[in-house]
């Protein structure tokens, strides 16, 4: 995600990204409806109703069906996210592995659930019921573009402490070139 | 910031190779195989060199342990040597990451385990010789074995894993001169559809989606449906929380999926191929939409391919985080971007799918298993594995093994011999437990049934499946009541909301699981969760509702004690703030 200024989307931002979106019919325009929710959501980390109403007109479709699709799927977030971003591992592996701890434990410590973002706005958390594919570090937490595994709650609570304390963009154990992190 | 080698758009990628050598557009089926002996030609200069060639390992696994900044200190460190620095992708055996494989010349290559970044000069230089993990090739060296002849790789057969750990996946010349496209030719040009479809039927291949439905009987009916246009669709969605396998393979081979899904377009004489990719997989989706681009740019896809008269075309599609979205007919409406909620059946997607035309929709594994078919014959791949399921299967394993990884074994190996030997048994200081089977749609196994053969139709008896392939070990520290919970949790959350059984039951079944977790729960819940269950199997319109409840029953059937132990006979009265529902679902 780019460090855009959190709870602000550039509007003319994203009509420069749909307007990389080409389509020949109708239907290839709703084949790409997701598509653009994707790259806009990965760039400013949600997408507002604003953003919503401009892919709405530049495919041809109206709002309400954007808003639809932006609340079913689990990846949009429709609110701005936190100066930090944490995804945590819910798999079987990472649940096996003592994630429901890590999930009781921010919900305790910081007072956030899954999709919640703290109060002071320092962190977003998202909690994924899939797989993030580093099982044999489980439990693992993706925090910003770096993974942190073997966690337990305190462990957990150490890095966060770490990266709050830390100026952005400091503190990364293993980059992730964003192209690829946020190839969409 | 660390680069990466695998963006299209890196400068470090093998797209400055093919810079070099642009891709050329071929026209006819000589031209392409004019590509096809240069592609080997220089995949063999890259071996027979006097230079070394040290590969790198990198999957999403891997780079989330360093492996990205091994591979640029590989560079830095070789600038200017004339030495190569490649990147290959995983090879299965995540414990072993990051890893360093290493050719000096006139040497075999040897892969070195658990490289980091500060460990590249010495390993360079030669100081790291106690890290070998095998040789790749037959034979040991210098006192290091063969990789094959460790037990995580000693029971596989590899067939679609065979590229994984030795070709770039962002180069489509090393996987064309590894085989990719030629199964691709022969059905352009040497077979008719109906014959490429026989010979899917012949190989008796069933769907690896979890399901186990004969793809050649799908294929037939696909290529019988007079309605135009036709579609076939890759489901490549993988939303399971215990699984790993589709994704392993975008990242490891995608012109294997890419060339499995021409071919049936052109077998079913579909107008266009899609693939549905989980949004969560950046790398999985990276690495595939780099090999359509330079499929397209080839004349792989497009108008009168190759000069074949046929037209073949292909998008990818992503997806954006909804389990349900994995279901069929709910994958389709994500394509044509509504919610993706299951619809009932008839019609069936052959009959009636995307955009209401006769859509042949299989799994990625199913589909990566195409070009083997047709290149060596239905009836060779009929002869691998057991009689009912044939071929290799990828499995996954989750939990405290010692040696975890993705695997491609034969159908009917014992699951002892994957769980004992493959994966190394037990991590030091967990007892096993059990190892729940089907992700969120089936039951567990206990040690003693562990001889079962792993393979579509044994584990059904005992209340397991095969589904995906995915399995978790878990341990004794790991109570059955709360993993019941845990995954009936997952259905719930996931369940589209469509129809009231499952939306309503599994919130039900949840509350009473937390009711006896609590301490709370009283005989009658046992019976409750029965009959709560009955009703979401019977009643539920989907494959999510209609085995949502089998984890929860499994694990009540297999591990009785630990639900009895927590039973009550009348629960205490506690005061309204201890009896709200938890965090953490
Ligand atoms: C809730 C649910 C989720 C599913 N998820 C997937 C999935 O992620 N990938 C997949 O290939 N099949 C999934 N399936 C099975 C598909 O509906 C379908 O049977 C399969 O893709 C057909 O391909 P195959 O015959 O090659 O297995 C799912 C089914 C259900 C009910
Ligand atoms: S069974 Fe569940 S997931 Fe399937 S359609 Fe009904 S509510 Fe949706
Ligand atoms: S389950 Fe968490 S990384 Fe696989």
């Amino acid at each position: 995600m780019d460090q855009h200024a959190p709870g602000q989307i550039d509007l003319d931002v994203v009509r420069e990204m749909v307007s990389h979106i080409t389509y020949s019919d109708h239907q290839e325009a709703q084949e790409l409806i997701l598509h653009a929710l994707q790259e806009i959501n990965e760039h400013f980390g949600w997408v507002s109703l604003e953003a919503a109403e401009i892919v709405a007109e530049h495919l041809g479709t109206t709002a309400n069906r954007v808003y639809g699709l932006l609340t079913f799927y689990a990846d949009f977030r429709t609110e701005p996210r936190g100066r930090h971003f944490m995804l945590v591992c819910h798999g079987m592996a990472c649940y096996v592995g003592g994630s429901t701890a890590l999930v009781d434990d921010l919900a305790e410590r910081y007072g956030v659930g899954d999709g919640d973002t703290t109060a002071d706005g320092a962190l977003t958390v998202q909690v994924v019921d899939g797989c993030l594919g580093v099982c044999d570090r489980a439990p693992i937490v993706k925090l910003d573009d770096a993974y942190h595994g073997q966690l337990t709650p305190e462990k957990l609570n150490d890095v966060l402490q770490r990266a709050i304390a830390a100026r952005q963009g400091e503190e990364r154990v293993h980059g992730i070139d964003p192209h690829i992190a946020h190839v969409s | 910031m660390a680069s990466i080698p695998t963006s299209p758009t890196s400068p470090e990628s093998p797209g400055a190779r093919s810079a070099r050598q642009p891709l050329r557009k071929a026209t006819s089926r000589a031209e392409f195989e004019a590509i096809q002996r240069e592609a080997t030609e220089s995949w063999r200069n890259l071996w027979g060199g006097d230079r070394m060639v040290v590969s790198v390992g990198i999957d999403s696994s891997s780079i989330a342990k360093g492996a990205v900044e091994v591979y640029n200190a590989c560079r830095r460190e070789l600038a200017g040597s004339g030495s190569t620095v490649r990147q290959t992708s995983g090879n299965g055996a995540m414990w072993i990451e990051p890893w360093v494989e290493i050719q000096r010349p006139g040497q075999p290559p040897i892969v070195y385990a658990n490289i980091e970044p500060d460990d590249v000069p010495d390993l360079l230089a030669g100081r790291l010789e106690d890290r070998a993990f095998g040789v790749r090739g037959d034979e040991p060296f210098n006192g290091v074995p063969p990789l094959d002849a460790h037990p995580f790789f000693k029971h596989q057969r590899r067939i679609l894993l065979r590229n994984h750990g030795v070709i770039d996946p962002d180069s489509i010349e090393e996987a064309i001169a590894n085989g990719a496209y030629s199964a691709y030719l022969k059905v352009l040009f040497d077979l008719s559809g109906e014959e490429t479809v026989a010979e899917v039927a012949a190989s008796n291949v069933r769907g690896r989606g979890g399901a186990g439905f004969p793809a050649g009987i799908k294929w037939e009916s696909g290529r019988k449906a007079k309605a135009r246009p036709k579609f076939v669709v890759c489901n490549s969605h993988e939303g399971e929380p215990n699984v790993y396998k589709d994704r392993r393979l975008h990242e490891g081979d995608p012109h294997r999926i890419l060339e499995g899904i021409l071919i049936a377009c052109v077998a079913v004489g579909a107008e266009r191929g899609y693939n549905y990719v989980g949004g969560e997989y950046p790398l999985a989706i990276a690495r595939f939409r780099k090999a359509v681009q330079d499929a397209e740019r080839l004349g792989l896809i497009g108008k009168n391919v190759l000069g074949s008269g046929k037209d073949v075309a292909f998008r990818l599609r992503t997806g954006g985080g909804a389990y349900i979205c994995g279901e069929g007919s709910a994958l389709m409406y994500s394509i044509m971007g509504v919610r993706g909620q299951p619809r009932t059946k008839p019609p069936r997607s052959v009959e009636e799918g995307l955009w209401k035309r006769p859509t042949v929709a299989n799994n990625t594994e199913t589909l990566a298993n195409v070009p083997d078919i047709v290149s060596n014959g239905g009836a060779w791949y009929a002869g691998i594995g057991t009689e009912k399921s044939t071929g290799t299967k990828l499995v996954t394993v989750m939990g405290p093994v010692k040696t975890m990884g993705l695997v491609e074994v034969e159908m009917g190996i014992s699951l002892r011999t994957i769980i004992d030997e493959v994966w190394g048994g037990m991590a030091d200081g967990y007892t096993f437990k059990g190892i729940q089977t089907g992700g969120v749609s089936a039951g567990p196994l206990k040690a003693e049934q562990l001889d079962v053969p792993l393979d579509f139709d044994s584990m059904t008896p005992f209340g397991g499946m095969l589904g995906s392939g995915g399995f978790v070990i878990f341990d004794e520290s790991v109570d059955a009541v709360d993993f019941a919970r845990y995954m009936t949790a997952f259905n719930r959350y996931e369940s589209c909301s469509k129809c009231v059984p499952c939306r309503l039951g599994n919130p039900a079944l949840v509350e009473i699981l937390d009711r006896i977790r609590l301490g709370r729960g009283t005989r009658a819940d046992l019976p409750l969760i029965e009959r709560t269950s009955k009703h979401i199997i019977e009643l539920s319109l989907c494959g999510l509702g209609q085995v949502a409840p089998a984890p929860l029953l499994g694990l009540l059937h297999t591990y009785p004690e630990d639900f009895e132990s927590k039973l009550v006979d009348a629960p205490p009265v506690l005061p309204l703030r201890e009896v709200l529902p938890l965090a953490g679902d």
